[in-house]
């Protein structure tokens, strides 16, 4: 009826409709599929090049993986107490979390129903109502329409009033120990589910404090010209350590050899992790359903870690082998967007991509509740130094990532070969590290000092694939 | 501390810097120095306590500059390999108060990094809060505290860029 009115609008529509098609004609589910080259019966495991620069690739990822499943939001502890609220991000959708005044959290499209501005424009706050600063739209903090201005002034249509007005819910949210997980589409596994195995990695993180975790106040965002996938990889890597970051090995030798009291102790003072000679089994990787993952090491309960100060009771209320488990570098990947790095410090990141060739990093020190101030001191120390783009470590991985970026546009060889390591040395199901803690994953790799397991990525692709072909989650 | 001295030392740090002159820069600092670089709690507000909140650096001891130094010369960081170059604008030169053998300053500042391996160019800018104290015949900092303000890194900072 109105386009009849209106030849011109759907001429447009037609276009529209038109310029759509062709960009799904030119990448299509086999094209996709046919980037990851997953033969395990032959050995091979390849990536093409294009995974990481091609923009229709990152269109179908937000589309497929960001804005079409589980993804990452924050803790519950960043919205403690009633009316509390935090923003983030769900794909390229602004989503606001908030505890309403009963205590419960939801998480909302943080955009008004009315002309769809965001409504919560800080990162965290409190507010009874939020008030869109357009036309003043107002809801509460359980995302109840309370107000329209001047509605009965207004001679809106009976449909009007039939309509919904109150905030659009996130289609699923759910709460697992803290760690706060939304989905843009209800048709996604229960929480328990899609974490599957790998919850009880979030748990040794979780029961570090009988209080729960927290973020140390203060956040750093950075952002690197690179595709988000090179974060997840990274985190993952056990190859690149002692390539990329010497200065930072070197700088840790020189304090141990002349200790005083202005530098901050290493985690790793005491550790074979990244000496290249070490000899025995120092730790490897675990592999889940859904893309999740752990790179990790032996880390011996050393009074190095802030933890220290908690190791007994930590055995007491959990055991030794747990307790033991809470000490070792842990490198965890929960697909698609958090990871959990537990080596030098103990940090949370939220992977935000932005573009095939671009992405943020939103990132904090996460630490037990009540820890002592002399813990939490070193911790964030020991943070600042390795983590931090103003750091010593964290800028020599991210320019890598740009350096990658730039090698990918290559279609001359557009095949990698950062897949390969450890194809011999994986198993199915877990192993006596994962056994210890009843914990069973889907595959695992033990490892020496040089063994550096790549198949541990295999995880990563083979649930983007499955999700990047439309498969039902 | 005349106005004229405190804006020397503060252009003469900027100058070594930029002139990647390491031990003229390290040699302005004082051995027990603070090198403070806060983090951001939200959209308005700085963290203030180094101890129970994160920053960006925060260094006590001159020993901790001369490790950065190491790592820039080292080449052993493809991060600093090579370097962007820089140049600092250090404007608002204020000395705030005088208390015998120290000052207070506090002035604004602006970075300019090219980074050619990248294809790169970015500003930094912020506020510097200063402490300053008298050795013999020079002002060694004391404690330079960088309020960075826009604070989403690209890719990589250091403290030659602030």
């Amino acid at each position: 009826m109105e386009a009849a009115k209106c030849p011109n609008l759907a001429l447009q529509t037609a276009q529209f409709v038109l310029s759509e098609y062709r960009v799904e004609s030119q990448m299509t589910i086999d094209d996709l599929s046919a980037l990851v080259d997953d033969r395990p019966d032959e050995g091979i495991f390849r990536i093409h090049r294009a995974i990481f620069d091609d923009e229709q690739v990152f269109e179908a990822e937000m589309r497929a993986i960001f804005e079409g499943g589980w993804v990452f939001l924050g803790l519950s502890s960043q919205a403690p107490a009633p009316h509390d609220f935090f923003t983030t991000d769900v794909g390229r959708v602004p989503v606001i979390v908030t505890r309403d005044g009963d205590g419960q959290l939801a998480a909302f499209i943080n955009s008004c129903p009315h002309k769809g501005s965001r409504l919560a424009q800080t990162m965290t706050g409190n507010a009874r109502l939020f008030v869109c600063p357009y036309h003043s739209w107002s809801f509460d903090s359980a995302g109840r329409n309370r107000n329209i201005k001047w509605k009965k002034a207004g001679c809106y249509s009976a449909a009007f009033d039939r309509d919904g007005h109150d905030l659009a819910r996130l289609p699923a949210f759910a709460d697992y120990r803290g760690f706060l997980f939304g989905s843009l589409t209800a048709e996604v596994p229960d929480i328990a589910e899609y974490l599957g195995e790998a919850a009880k990695l979030l748990d040794l993180v979780a029961d570090q404090s009988a209080d729960g975790m927290e973020l140390v106040p203060g956040g750093v965002s950075f952002t690197f010209d690179a595709n988000w996938k090179l974060q997840l990889e990274n985190c993952s890597d056990a190859y690149h350590f002692t390539s990329a970051h010497p200065s930072y090995i070197r700088i840790l030798e020189r304090r141990k050899e002349a200790p005083d009291t202005a530098t901050t102790r290493s985690v790793w003072e005491n550790n074979a992790n990244w000496a290249e000679d070490a000899q025995g089994v120092q730790g490897g990787s675990f592999s889940f359903p859904h893309g999740h993952v752990l790179n990790w090491g032996v880390m011996g309960v050393s009074d190095a870690l802030p933890l220290f100060e908690s190791a007994d009771d930590l055995a007491r209320r959990h055991g030794e082998a747990r307790r033991d488990w809470m000490f070792n570098m842990r490198n965890l990947t929960i697909f698609p967007n958090l990871q959990i790095a537990e080596n030098a410090s103990s940090q949370l990141r939220v992977i935000r991509p932005l573009s095939a060739g671009r992405t943020e990093m939103r990132t904090w020190c996460i630490a037990p509740k009540g820890e002592s101030a002399a813990a939490r001191r070193q911790r964030i120390r020991q943070y600042e130094d390795f983590f931090n783009p103003s750091g010593m470590a964290t800028p020599d991985d991210t320019v890598s990532y740009e350096n990658c970026q730039r090698g990918f546009a290559s279609r001359v060889d557009p095949w990698l070969q950062g897949y390969g390591r450890g194809m011999g040395a994986s198993s199915p199901a877990g192993n006596v590290f994962s056994d210890s803690i009843a914990m069973q994953p889907e595959r695992s790799v033990t490892a020496d000092a040089q063994l550096c397991d790549e198949t541990l990525y295999h995880s990563y692709y083979r649930e983007w694939r499955r999700r990047m072909t439309g498969a039902a989650q | 501390m005349t106005p004229a001295e405190a804006e020397q030392l503060l252009y003469r740090e900027a100058l070594a810097l930029d002139r990647r002159d390491w031990d003229g820069w390290l040699a302005l600092y004082a051995e027990d120095c603070v090198f403070w670089m806060p983090a951001w709690r939200d959209e308005t507000t700085p963290t203030q306590d180094p101890d129970s909140e994160l920053s960006l650096i925060y260094y006590h001891g001159r020993r901790n500059l001369e490790e950065r130094v190491w790592r820039i010369r080292s080449g052993q960081s493809v991060a600093s390999t090579p370097l962007p170059r820089t140049v600092h604008a250090v404007t608002n030169v204020l000395v705030e108060r005088t208390e015998g053998d120290r000052a207070f300053l506090s002035a604004s500042f602006t970075v300019h990094r090219h980074d050619r391996r990248a294809e790169k160019d970015h500003v930094f800018f912020g506020r510097y809060e200063v402490e300053t104290v008298r050795q013999g015949e020079n002002w060694r900092i004391a404690m330079k505290k960088i309020l960075l303000l826009n604070d989403v890194i690209p890719t990589v900072i250091d403290i030659y860029a602030i």
